[in-house]
């Protein structure tokens, strides 16, 4: 077996998303799904409608008055808003861990992931273009393969940084030498064992090299900008630092400039506390 | 005691036990200031150049722009009765994303923001770190003021 198919062969026995969240995810991919079937299924799963009930009422997600039940969380938050906090539920837990091959400390990747995917839904507003559908989803999943991958670049860490440093390619290029596959394929191979609805494995699978994704790229445009913003900020810089190259065509697409991208990273920092709290308190980590 | 300093945040001492350090400085940059007499010490840690892009968040959290940020830490630092001409002054930061053709240029100019600042304030800078693709740990050891920097796993003095 290459070490490739052996990674992927590992991916089997990562635990998956909860079962009630992907069918709650797949269902608000429906523009008519009928709202009491939906909170029966959310209801139907006490620790889901618990952790809807706590994130809705966090800082982040906050709503002006308190909400006390799943429907006066549809009604008053809609499902788009729904569908984040349900993914942000599944996906915090995971994240939390230390993630050693990337030294990435406990928190540290559920922080990254959380800025990536408000700083990609801030740059959607900052370049005044409407939002790409699943657009803070696609964000809050784009490094999930670092949670497989870790432990396989902890082993091979010093030939990849010597690549890196050596022929100055970027850290995923590097692992692709070293270890057959890099970790935004490996994401991408698990959401799709996720069952996620279609186009999120697509962002994952391309978020470092854009211009590969055939096909509407707005979305993986704008978390490919978000993501090199958050490493460039500190926010889940772990082993692989500041390693990426940055897609001209994306710059292009994007009609991005300076003024934006400072503008965005200094919106970043404040939504990023207001998430972080959710989890911190969960975990009892406070870095 | 150790004392984090976080994204846009900064800390001063004035006890030889302490320990500051900040993490992750990427194109962020990070400032030490030192006085051996005084024993006086600050650190920020400063995400974005000029606080002009921003006048409202510039009011509400100074600290993460480099103009405002290092003014406020000097200012903290004579507040604690450090001396101009005896300040050690060390910086970290200021990384780039890989062949960054301009508009990710950030952390350049935190750092020609950061250098100004001093430069206007007559402090010198007597050791840095700076530039490259790395993300960087530093840290400031008050009993004699010794700063080191820590990297892909390497430590080193400044």
């Amino acid at each position: 077996m290459t070490r490739r198919e052996n990674i992927l062969a590992g991916l089997k026995k990562v635990p998956p998303l909860p079962v009630a969240s992907v069918r709650v995810l797949q269902r608000l991919q429906d523009p008519n799904v009928d709202l009491r079937e939906l909170t029966g299924l959310i209801e139907y799963d006490t620790s889901l409608t618990t952790n809807i009930l706590r994130l809705v009422n966090s800082a982040y997600f906050g709503a002006p008055r308190a909400i006390g039940s799943i429907h006066e969380a549809i009604v008053r938050l809609g499902t788009r808003t729904l569908s984040e906090v349900v993914i942000s539920s599944a996906v915090g837990p995971i994240t939390q861990v230390p993630i050693r091959g990337y030294d990435l400390p406990a928190g540290e990747l559920w922080t990254h992931s959380a800025a990536v995917a408000i700083g990609a839904r801030e740059l959607s507003a900052a370049l005044k273009t409407p939002e790409p559908k699943s657009l803070f989803t696609m964000a809050l999943l784009h490094d999930i393969g670092k949670i497989v991958l870790g432990n396989f670049v902890e082993v091979d860490v010093a030939p990849i940084l010597d690549l890196v440093n050596r022929e100055r390619i970027p850290f995923e290029a590097a692992e692709q030498q070293v270890l057959g596959i890099d970790h935004a394929e490996v994401g991408a191979a698990l959401l799709e064992l996720w069952n996620l609805p279609p186009g999120i494995a697509d962002v994952a699978r391309w978020h470092h090299r854009p211009d590969e994704l055939e096909g509407d790229r707005q979305a993986v445009d704008m978390v490919h900008v978000a993501d090199i913003l958050c490493l460039m900020s500190g926010i889940g810089t772990g082993i692989d630092g500041l390693n990426y190259r940055p897609s001209d065509g994306t710059v292009s697409r994007l009609g991005l400039s300076v003024h934006v991208c400072e503008a965005v990273i200094a919106k970043i920092l404040n939504g990023v506390e207001a998430l972080r709290e959710m989890f911190v308190s969960a975990a009892g980590r406070v870095r | 005691m150790n004392h984090t300093v976080g994204i846009a945040d900064m800390k001063v001492s004035t006890s030889r036990e302490d320990v500051l350090v900040t993490y992750s400085l990427g194109s962020c940059v990070g400032l030490t200031l030192y006085d051996p007499v005084a024993c006086v010490g600050g650190m920020v840690h400063c995400m974005l150049p000029l606080s002009t892009i921003d006048p409202v968040k510039a009011g509400n959290t100074p600290l993460m722009f480099t103009d405002t940020g290092v003014a406020a830490t000097l200012q903290a630092v004579f507040n604690q009765g450090a001396e101009r001409k005896r300040l050690i002054a060390k910086v970290a930061g200021g990384s780039a994303i890989m062949d960054d053709k301009g508009v990710f240029r950030i952390g350049e100019r935190n750092y020609i923001i950061l250098r100004k600042m001093l430069w206007k304030n007559n402090i010198l800078i007597a050791a840095e770190d700076v530039g490259g693709t790395v993300a960087r740990t530093m840290v400031l050891h008050m009993d004699t003021g010794r700063t080191s920097i820590k990297s892909g796993g390497v430590e080193k003095e400044l």
